[in-house]
């Protein structure tokens, strides 16, 4: 009786995966396979293919634009890690404590860039950054009262610090609400123990509510990472689809987009993509690595 | 238990977790099911009708009486045709996806010029649209298209698209502000003299710490106003069998000198944005004496800065050397009939009835300013009716005039990349220029040749990746 309950069972669980092993097989496994198999070959349409074998991977290897797409993007993955999760927590912590007022419309106003979306931020970022009639460099020259201020040309010369402070804008909000929602389950008990112990405001934080929100963080940090390394659409939208001047603008994504969709190089673009995959998988794996660590350690 | 009854249990298990499925799922399953039958039963044949593309508005408000005409010329005998307004980004995303997926497309297409590039990057054999020389030739039109205007749409002497426009460049001035000065601009046959008349409109007399008037709206992160420049003078940035020729003694000549117009203490250009309104406003103030003014720029201009209207004048670009081309190109637009129509024959009549017919060259030059490539329409009366944003200049005439000289134009893959390599190679030296207290022009020079060399190899890098091209990097 028992065997014929786990046979049905069986065979209902699989019924119940095929649709998902289906859609998983089509929209995922094929392309996987289909682009490494692109990334050995030059194509051009689906009639003109030439076999290069590693070739790509070798390019790839020697070719500058790919390093400084690479190093870009590292430099705004660390622009993410170091300037927007701590704002991000800060501003959690603020939005947190009880005798604030309004608490819910200071969380809607830094949400609301993301109601927004991503092009539209891009575009106004664009016109507040622009050259001597931008917000930005009037209000430096106003505050400042330095004419010269207007002349700063952050889309040319400081395309990665425009990039993250553009970014602030956009995800310090969105990373409140996890940090937000974290700060919430913290255990009140063990914040009043550690106040009837004598703990500071700055005691709390460091053993109380930094340890109780580290496994979000972790999320947190992990999300961004990866967030952070498909960078694309808003360096794309602010420098008009290329990658700025001496390609400082440039990141991975944009590089694959432009070898694959300008260029008309899938292959070259196939091998973009598996390094940048490659990274991710690392990036992933020292999370796993983490999140054991500190389960083993509870 | 044998295989049918243990289907049954299935059943009746699946049919079990059912019953506990909550409203919102149900609702979702519902949405999958008639959005399944929607798109399972919708049609995916193509339109039946001939389907043309084009990007800009006013070529479509062109077209449409035109086209009117045409259908009712041929009733019954053609395909009614399809005329549709998408992006330029929309249709060069379109028509590659289409051609690189082996799809179909529209049966014409207008491609701008900023594109094309991508359309030949593989074998000359794989490119998506119709070869149109022999086409061109047998019906006498290869010959009555201005020659240099057929440049970027050809691979190889092979010519793949019809052209839209000549886009001849000359130098609009603010001509109230010079003639005040008591200045004749005219007289400025080289960029020398140009810069030297104007050098007394340089001064501060409002004490703000800058020129009131820069003599030429020009800055090196203008890459396009780099290229046009650098084509005036006789820059090569590709030889005739798409080998890169960048760092050539030419090329680094008319770089160092453009170069040396925004470098220094006292830049002779300015950076003044060509398409914003700050830009506009820039216009409207004469922080700039002269502009680099392509046909197509005047009626932008009459459309967004009517505050300078009959206060600019236009006058053929001053040259690089005494008796050099006083004229320059700068975009384009082309119609290209894909390989994939299934009526190349009325394909073809729609777009030679379409950029060959007087009547749309009128209405091209009335409303956009744009002159035909056709030569035989240059005798138009509209070309020399007087234009009021310009002083009463017949302007018409005078770009025609400079019209066979401009200069032909690359269609390598990597032209693009090339000019944007140009722009950072410009940026580059300026950077060297601010570190630097004093400089020659020789040391000038040997600083645009390494960049030249920089540029030269990153594009060799490029074009060696590219299997079909067989250029080696160095």
């Amino acid at each position: 009786m028992m065997s014929r309950l786990s046979t049905n069972k069986t065979v209902f669980a699989w019924a119940a995966l095929t649709p998902f092993i289906l859609l998983f097989s089509i929209f995922m496994v094929y392309p996987l396979i289909q682009s490494a198999f692109l990334a050995l070959n030059q194509t051009y349409g689906p009639d003109t293919r030439l076999f290069v074998g590693t070739k790509n991977f070798e390019l790839l290897v020697h070719d500058p634009v790919f390093w400084t797409a690479i190093k870009n993007t590292l430099i705004y993955s660390l622009g993410s890690l170091f300037i927007q999760l701590p704002l991000a927590f800060g501003l959690a912590l603020v939005l947190n404590s009880r005798r604030l007022r309004g608490r819910s419309i200071y969380r809607l106003i830094f949400f609301s860039p993301q109601l927004m979306g991503l092009a539209f931020v891009a575009v106004l970022g664009a016109l507040a950054f622009e050259k001597r009639a931008g917000l930005v460099n009037r209000t430096l020259a106003w505050i400042m009262q330095d004419a010269s201020l207007l002349e700063i040309d952050w889309l040319q010369e400081y395309i990665m610090s425009t990039l993250i402070l553009i970014s602030l804008w956009l995800y310090v909000g969105f990373n409140m609400i996890y940090f937000l929602a974290a700060l919430q389950n913290v255990n009140n008990s063990l914040l009043e123990a550690a106040e009837i112990d004598g703990a500071g405001p700055l005691n709390k934080l460091r053993h109380v509510i930094i340890p109780s929100v580290r496994p979000v963080a972790t999320f947190v940090v992990l999300l961004s990472m990866i967030g952070s390394l498909q960078l694309f659409e808003l360096p794309y939208i602010l420098l008009n689809g290329n990658g700025g001047p001496n390609n400082k603008g440039l990141t991975i994504v944009m590089y694959l987009y432009q070898n694959g969709f300008e260029l008309g190089d899938l292959g070259y673009a196939s091998a973009v993509g598996w390094a940048l995959a490659l990274m991710l998988i690392v990036l992933a794996l020292i999370q796993i690595r983490m999140v054991r660590k500190e389960e083993a350690l509870r | 238990m044998d295989p049918s009854s243990r289907m049954r249990h299935a059943c009746s298990l699946a049919l079990l977790s059912l019953k506990h499925l909550s409203l919102g799922v149900w609702i979702i399953v519902a949405l999958f099911v008639i959005s399944g039958v929607v798109l399972l039963t919708k049609s995916d044949r193509p339109s039946e009708n001939l389907q043309m593309w084009v990007f800009s508005p006013e070529h479509r408000a062109m077209y449409a009486p035109m086209i009117e005409e045409l259908q009712n010329r041929t009733e019954g005998d053609e395909k009614p045709i399809d005329l549709s307004l998408l992006s330029r980004e929309a249709i060069k995303n379109r028509t590659m996806s289409g051609f690189l997926g082996g799809l179909p497309t529209a049966d014409l297409i207008e491609i701008e010029r900023a594109y094309i590039g991508q359309f030949f990057q593989g074998p000359q054999e794989a490119i998506g649209f119709h070869d149109l020389t022999d086409r061109l030739k047998a019906e006498g039109l290869y010959d009555q298209i201005n020659a240099p205007s057929l440049s970027p749409w050809s691979v190889n002497g092979r010519t793949y698209g019809l052209p839209h426009d000549v886009h001849p460049v000359m130098l609009a001035y603010r001509a109230d502000l010079t003639e005040a000065a008591g200045i004749d601009l005219t007289q400025a046959t080289t960029w020398d003299k140009f810069f030297e008349l104007l050098q007394p409109m340089m001064d501060d007399k409002d004490n703000d710490g800058r020129p009131d008037h820069y003599p030429l709206s020009m800055w090196v992160t203008q890459q396009d106003n780099i290229e046009l420049l650098m084509l005036q003078g006789g820059a090569q940035l590709f030889d005739t069998q798409g080998i890169p020729t960048i760092n050539t003694e030419t090329n680094a000549q008319l770089l160092s000198e453009i170069i040396s117009w925004c470098a220094g203490p006292n830049p002779l250009g300015t950076d003044i944005d060509e398409f914003t309104a700050a830009g506009h406003k820039s216009r409207v103030d004469g922080d700039a004496i002269a502009y680099l003014c392509p046909d197509w720029m005047c009626s932008i201009w009459k459309m967004h800065v009517p505050g300078i209207a009959g206060k600019m004048k236009v006058m053929p670009l001053p040259a690089f050397t005494e008796g050099g081309r006083r004229t320059s190109v700068r975009g384009g637009t082309m119609l290209g009939i894909p390989k994939t129509t299934q009526a190349f024959e009325q394909s073809w009549e729609t777009a030679v009835e379409l950029y060959t017919a007087p009547e749309i060259a009128r209405e091209l030059y009335r409303m956009v300013d744009i002159i035909s490539p056709i030569r035989s329409l240059w005798d138009d009366p509209v070309y020399a009716e007087p234009d009021p944003f310009f002083m009463n200049q017949q302007k018409g005439l005078m770009f025609i005039e400079l019209a066979p000289d401009i200069p032909v134009r690359s269609s390598s893959p990597y032209n693009y990349n090339a000019v944007l390599e140009i722009r950072d190679s410009a940026l580059n030296v300026m950077e060297w220029t601010k570190n630097q207290s004093d400089w020659t022009e020789d040391q000038l020079l040997e600083q645009v040749h390494s960049q030249l060399e920089r540029a030269q190899g990153a594009i060799e890098r490029q074009m060696s990746r590219n299997a079909f091209t067989g250029v080696e990097a160095q």
